[in-house]
């Protein structure tokens, strides 16, 4: 083995190893199940089975009580026989698509801007930062920005702009926009990260053969850079419309779903319904939805990132 | 050229996104009086800025929910980035039989929302007598950490080779020695970015806070601004805002202290 490893780099892994892999015995058969316990234990008791538990619970009638019980799919029909569930369905779509383009597209702007001048690094850090503020900070600095007569109201006057009798967090659907732009500003950063340093693993002679051929500028983006830039984008993608369904904490500390149920969306349907008005049942059945949608977006880059590690 | 006016284009973006930090700032700091009178975008130096924060510290009951979330935000991630690279080490270094069906249902459980589990944790916790603790915050933190930690170090540990393991058995080094003296070592760098991530998250969390605390001993931060911001006719805005200072000051300076490590964290965990 020592012979045939490159002596430059004696501690990386080489084809050899991976073919010694496949040869070996089972030498490590109850350590190998020890070392790995813990982790499926934890795993398992505190994820996986409360998952069982909910999806059994979607199916009763249950106010935290006394014994759920088997309803069958009446907490479903109820769910959506909802108004407050489908305006809550619509917001968290709002979220989705306004994610899309916010976050993941402001993002590739960032990167794009940044990518290639020294020091890029630096210039990225101002839209990093706000990823290390918590969802409920950045919701109090937001609420205080978009209040009525706020920070945002004042410089619009200021400015001669339309918008400053607007009621940012107030009326629908402006508050659900205005809390999407709160998310972004905390998120977009950690896209341009990735998506950065996506653009700094595009090989070098298509770009080159490319200017060869004269293009340039939005040309060489659209026809060159993006293509290759897809697979990251996938997982950027799949990760922010993941995020968008879970985001919890800004909505909370901005509106709380309101006014009315206004602003709700559906990882807020599932608290106030469990936690809030004690229907255990339609709770469950919120999350159950909640994360069928979830897991089908996910499935977008859950994948690829699965068989990237399976190469390993 | 073109460079020149992307460089503009970025400084300025960047000058823009830092603008409601400085809002923030230039808020908390006025004293109620002078936030009555000047305008918000206007800064007036730093009068008010010490009895905000202690408004917010003692009134605000930030102080309450200090100590126990710097022990979640130490404890969990330290606990998980054990445990994630144990079963990395399992499944990489011991070829674990089925490693990879394994190690794909450990991670997978990073897709569901974390609705799914609260409310039979929270009626668990209660029937365990683990509501109200910290060890019950503890062990959920450790739990949702967990799957990212194994991903991020199965993959680091799949990047040293089989040499190394070998060697180590011929020098007849045991199973965990192997483990704690040679790989971990070996993974530092992997191990501090988990670590730093993870602690930022959960001194960032609210919603298993709001769920399985109740008392000011075991409630995380995060519950303490979310109440502070939601009552704030009894606290001022800058009062509310020198609160929201106060909380982001750890992880800021965290960030900006080990910047290389979290973002190599936030790579790492994508690739």
């Amino acid at each position: 083995m020592t012979l045939t490893t490159p002596a430059a780099n004696p501690v990386t892994a080489t084809a050899e190893d991976a073919a010694a892999v496949r040869r070996r015995p089972d030498t490590y058969r109850w350590s190998s199940r020890a070392f790995a316990l813990p982790g499926l234990l934890v795993v398992a008791v505190m994820l996986y089975l409360p998952f069982l538990w909910t999806a059994y619970l979607s199916f009763t009638e249950f106010n935290g009580l006394g014994d759920p019980e088997w309803v069958g799919l009446a907490k479903y029909r109820e769910m959506f026989a909802d108004a407050g569930f489908l305006g809550s369905l619509g917001n968290t779509l709002l979220w989705v698509v306004g994610t899309l383009v916010l976050p993941v597209g402001l993002g590739l702007l960032i990167a794009v801007l940044a990518h290639g001048i020294k020091g890029s690094f630096w210039y990225r850090l101002p839209f990093l930062l706000p990823y290390a503020i918590s969802g409920v900070a950045v919701g109090v600095i937001w609420t205080f920005i978009l209040q009525t007569g706020g920070a945002l109201s004042e410089a619009l006057t200021f400015l001669h702009l339309p918008g400053q009798d607007l009621r940012w967090l107030l009326d629908a659907p402006l508050n659900t926009i205005v809390m999407i732009v709160a998310a972004t500003w905390q998120g977009a950063g950690v896209n341009a990260l990735l998506f950065g340093i996506g653009l700094q693993s595009i090989p070098k002679e298509p770009i080159e053969a490319a200017r060869m051929d004269g293009a340039s500028g939005w040309t060489m983006f659209r026809h060159v850079t993006w293509p290759m830039l897809a697979p990251l984008t996938t997982v950027v993608v799949g990760l922010s419309i993941v995020g968008s369904l879970k985001t919890f904490d800004i909505i909370w500390a901005m509106t709380k779903g309101g006014p009315g149920r206004s602003s709700e969306t559906l990882a807020l349907t599932m608290y106030k319904e469990t936690f809030v008005s004690n229907d255990y049942g339609l709770g469950a059945a919120v999350a159950i939805f909640l994360t069928v949608i979830t897991v089908a977006a996910s499935l977008l880059y859950l994948r690829r990132q699965l068989s990237d590690a399976k190469e390993l | 050229m073109a460079d020149r006016m992307r460089k503009a284009a970025i400084v300025a973006l960047g000058l823009l996104w830092l603008t409601p930090v400085y809002l923030m700032l230039a808020n908390a700091a006025k004293t109620d009086e002078q936030y009555g009178l000047v305008s918000v975008w206007q800064a007036v130096g730093f009068d008010g800025l010490w009895q905000n924060m202690l408004a917010a510290w003692e009134r605000g009951r930030i102080s309450e929910g200090i100590a126990s979330t710097a022990l979640y935000s130490v404890a969990s991630p330290g606990l998980a980035v054990l445990v994630g690279a144990a079963a990395g080490f399992a499944i990489v270094a011991l070829r674990l039989k089925h490693g990879f069906v394994w190690f794909s249902v450990i991670f997978s459980s990073t897709v569901f929302p974390i609705q799914m589990v609260l409310m039979p944790l929270f009626i668990g916790y209660v029937e365990a007598d683990l509501y109200d603790t910290r060890a019950g915050m503890i062990l959920i933190y450790t739990a949702i950490s967990v799957p990212f930690s194994a991903f991020v170090m199965r993959n680091f540990f799949s990047g040293i080779a089989r040499h190394v393991f070998e060697a180590a058995v011929m020098d007849g080094a045991a199973t965990w020695q192997i483990f704690w003296r040679i790989y971990l070592p070996m993974s530092g760098s992997a191990l501090v970015a988990i670590f730093v991530l993870q602690a930022t998250f959960i001194w960032n969390d609210l919603l298993l806070g709001l769920t399985l605390t109740q008392s000011t001993e075991t409630r995380p931060v995060m519950t303490a601004l979310s109440a502070l911001q939601s009552t704030y006719g009894g606290s001022t805005m800058p009062t509310v805002l020198a609160g929201g200072l106060i909380v982001s000051i750890p992880t800021i300076a965290l960030f900006l202290i080990m910047q290389r490590s979290f973002t190599r964290g936030l790579a790492l965990g994508q690739f």
